[in-house]
């Protein structure tokens, strides 16, 4: 018998068997199996599933990533944070129990909390903040711009530290708050694993901090233990382990934590899973306040938006409420403000776009028929790319020929070294500052040396103003310089984001283990219900 | 023989250089900046140029290309941008994992091949009911069978885990399976077994099929031949002439579509491994490309290539060994 080929029909017949079945499973597992809440751990284990690998080492000076913050923040502390379980931005006490600041905003006095020893047994002393703001500006990761304004610390006694700062800095404390700011460690520990590196190879597998966990298991892409440290000052949760497994797959870490291997995902599932999990009695859904924000720029290197008139013409345009209603739901609200949510107080940065599809229809009527432009987003962000799809559309009904593009990561950041690359407009799904200082938003969203400026849409008196109010704290200069760049039209504030936690019925402490800053949690706030 | 190997060995080395210079000439034209990888997306772009030129990433690119070589010679594959560790330590740690997961798959496809082969050249009764449930899932994106495979064995009937290797080889091998065989610990290997299962009978589909059909196809044809026609009517039992006469003259087109699809299973990897979280070179490979981590993936992708050419030039010595002609 010949071995006859497969014709087209059948091929297709026997791709539609091979799918149904696949299909037919994939709707049983939707609903998220049975009814009953998974039971709690009993040995002690919280098992928090990451999606995606840390993406660099879990070293406090070099992490400038996302995810890896729950290995960080978990082992290491810095003088400052900010207040947990709040809404707005107040800066909190950790390893330093409070502080004064000369009203220069140049030297900075700090108490450091007594009776506080890093995991390897030192004690933790003033010596120690002069050697971990040293090792940062030593080992220049992405955030050494944070200690690099130091000009001195002084150690007058142990639980003293005196820190001057090479010119005014408002925004100092904010810096030691962000969860990328520096965090002490053992300077012991890190004169005896120095190497030849400043105790970077070390610190990828291990921790020198005084937090309430100790990484006792690094393996790259695949997962990272935390234990419990027996000596931390402060109070202590059930979980004496938390498992970090590297989820690859969304939908794998979706059946994982349905099936109770994971107890709880942070930040990481997509919009499009709300339904899934919001309002479900099986499961915990907290929306939790952060800095971050979906943002719309716009591309004055490229010929469709090089004037001001076609730039505030497609920022009227945008439908804010659909995109954040019809996309985001209840993990954002519609953003108000050209800042983070809370981050200047009297709201004096109020965005002033009104929504007004009309002037940009009218605007379409002058081009020529046909005339093309592109909406990008970061094709890793599916909340980016459903929004892209809604802006594009309607675009297309004002007679553009508008189309929406994914771009890489790496090409998004690329950008900035000539925008001509970049697409005429790009929706950003989900970023924000390190800190909450509103310089931290301006300088880096604003200011084209800032670093996330994509297309280098510039304004000198923004940039003034800036540099102006970080010196002096001055809130209506911050103001002054958000409305000068909303001006210019290149930049909208589309929604504040939350961090969306789901997590199993048991665990409890979910709002309380969390800060506007952190986007993850504080595993030894976390407890089990009774 | 000497000659043929020498001639395979000579090849496959041109073939590697130009695979690693067509990797940096992509490296080159891609949009990516892969200190962002090394620092962070939101790095200041100050602090990104005092990086570029401490990386050597100014440097024009021949002159990156011969470090590159030079440096590859010395078992230096570079520092990956996003690990920061060596690409070599990390290629130790990852590739294990998959050749594991690929040799088992292999062992299966061409188990499950075999089987698809001779069950339909000698018309096996029942046969159809092997062949056809393996040619539906064939068809099938890997994604989805192994999505599927999940909520069935995992979510639903909970019989067997969704991802990663279930334990962490300590052994000399790096294999959980050898290893755990050598250090004489069933439980791992249990757990080894069980986490294999899924990914490794999805990985092995589609190339089952393949081999399969083109075994098939030689077979019959072998079955057709002028010989096996007197050797049946000698009165040779049908198993004796498909064993003695009939697979070794079938066997070239079949090893040739082996080698091919090895290579083939060593590149398609990447998605079996993404959804099963198997920490290997595939899931290795896809978080270094959207972070342009050069060094990872010109490292990945040399030793993709070098596994390719090896595997196909083992698969011309056994041809050359089934059938001596071709060694004439």
């Amino acid at each position: 018998m010949k071995n006859a080929p497969l014709t087209t029909k059948t091929r297709g017949v026997i791709a539609a068997l091979a799918v149904i079945p696949l299909l037919a499973l994939a709707a049983c597992s939707s609903s998220g199996g049975s009814n009953t809440a998974n039971p709690a751990p009993t040995d002690g284990v919280l098992t928090v599933g990451l999606l995606g690998d840390i993406g660099q080492p879990p070293d406090p000076d070099i992490y400038y990533a996302n995810n890896g913050l729950a290995i960080v923040l978990n082992t290491y502390e810095g003088l400052v944070q900010y207040q947990n379980n709040v809404d707005t931005v107040k800066i909190a006490p950790r390893l330093a129990t409070k502080w004064t600041v000369n009203k220069a905003n140049t030297v900075y006095t700090f108490t450091l909390r007594s009776g506080v020893t890093f995991h390897d047994g030192t004690k933790f002393t003033s010596e120690a903040v002069k050697a971990s703001f040293d090792r940062r500006n030593t080992v220049k990761g992405g955030a050494a711009y944070m200690t690099a304004g130091i000009k001195s610390v002084a150690t007058p006694d142990d639980l003293t530290a005196v820190v001057t700062l090479k010119k005014a800095n408002s925004a100092f404390l904010d810096y030691l708050a962000s969860p990328f700011g520096p965090k002490m460690e053992s300077p012991t520990g890190l004169e005896k694993n120095a190497g030849s590196d400043n105790a970077q190879t070390y610190l990828q597998t291990h921790d020198l901090g005084t937090g309430p966990y100790e990484l006792t298991s690094a393996k790259t892409g695949t997962k990272y233990e935390l234990t419990q440290y027996d000596g931390y000052w402060g109070t202590k949760s059930p979980f004496t382990k938390v498992d970090l497994p590297v989820y690859s797959d969304a939908s794998a870490l979706q059946l994982a934590f349905d099936s109770g291997d994971v107890s709880a995902i942070v930040a990481a599932l997509p919009s499009s899973s709300l339904t899934k999990y919001d309002g479900n009695d099986k499961f915990n859904s907290d929306f939790l306040p952060t800095l971050q924000s979906a943002l719309l720029t716009v591309n004055p290197s490229k010929e469709f938006f090089a004037n001001k008139e076609a730039r505030t013409a497609f920022m009227q345009s945008i439908n804010q409420k659909q995109l954040v209603k019809e996309v985001l739901g209840a993990r954002s609200s519609v953003a108000t403000t050209l800042y983070a949510k809370g981050m200047i107080a009297d709201g004096s940065d109020k965005q002033n776009i009104s929504y007004d599809p009309t002037v940009f229809a009218a605007y379409a009527k002058t081009l020529p028929a046909g005339t093309a432009m592109t909406v990008g987003y970061a094709s890793d962000n599916t909340n980016a790319q459903a929004m892209a799809n809604i802006v594009t559309a309607n675009l297309q009904n004002d007679g553009i020929k508008a189309t929406a593009q994914g771009y890489p990561t790496s090409q998004v950041f690329g950008w900035a070294s000539d925008p001509t690359k970049g697409p005429d407009a790009f929706i950003d799904g989900n970023n924000g500052p390190d800190g909450g200082s509103p310089y931290m938003w301006g300088h880096v969203f604003w200011d084209k040396t800032g670093g996330i400026n994509y297309f280098l849409c510039d304004s000198p008196s923004t940039d003034a103003d800036l540099n102006e109010a970080v010196a002096t704290g001055d809130t209506s200069l911050y103001a002054k310089a958000a409305q000068t760049y909303s001006a210019t039209g290149c930049y909208m504030n589309l929604s504040y984001n939350k961090d969306w936690v789901v997590s199993q019925k048991w665990l409890t402490g979910v709002a309380e283990a969390h800060n506007i800053g952190a986007n993850e949690l504080d595993f030894s706030k976390l407890g089990i219900a009774k | 023989m000497t000659r043929f190997l020498l001639r395979r060995t000579g090849s496959a080395v041109v073939l590697v250089l130009v695979l690693t210079a067509v990797v940096f000439v992509l490296q080159a034209v891609s949009p990516g900046d892969p200190v962002k990888a090394y620092l962070g997306n939101n790095a200041s772009p100050a602090a990104i140029a005092a990086q570029r030129q401490a990386l050597g990433l100014n440097d024009p690119l021949p002159v990156q290309y011969f470090h590159y070589i030079v440096h590859a010679l010395q078992g230096n594959l570079g520092m990956s941008l996003r690990t920061r560790r060596p690409v070599m330590a990390d290629l130790h740690d990852f590739l294990p994992a998959t050749v594991e997961l690929v040799a088992v798959a292999f062992v299966l496809a061409l188990l499950l091949g075999s089987l698809y082969a001779v069950s339909g050249s000698l018309r096996w009764p029942g046969g159809a009911f092997f062949r056809g449930p393996l040619l539906v899932l064939a068809t099938a994106p890997p994604f989805l069978l192994a999505l599927g495979g999940i909520i069935l064995f995992y979510a639903q009937l909970q019989v067997l885990p969704a991802a990663g290797r279930g334990v962490d080889s300590t052994g000399p091998s790096g294999f959980v399976l050898i290893d755990s065989i050598l250090g004489g610990d069933a439980t791992e290997f249990v757990a080894g077994v069980q986490h294999l299962v899924l990914p490794a009978v999805i990985l092995s589909i589609a190339p089952s099929i393949s081999i399969g059909r083109i075994l098939r196809s030689s077979l019959d044809s072998t079955l057709a031949s002028d010989y096996v026609r007197t050797a049946r009517s000698k009165g040779l039992r049908p198993i004796v002439v498909l064993g003695k006469h009939v697979v070794r003259n079938s066997l070239g087109p079949g090893l040739s579509m082996a080698g091919l699809q090895l290579g083939f299973m060593f590149a398609g990897v990447v998605v079996v491994e993404q959804v099963f979280s198997w920490p290997g070179i595939g899931n290795y490979l896809a978080a270094s490309i959207p972070t342009s981590d050069f060094p990872a993936i010109a490292g990945v992708t040399l030793v993709l290539g070098i596994i390719y050419i090896v595997a196909n030039a083992l698969v011309d010595v056994l041809q050359a060994l089934a059938d001596p002609r071709l060694n004439a």
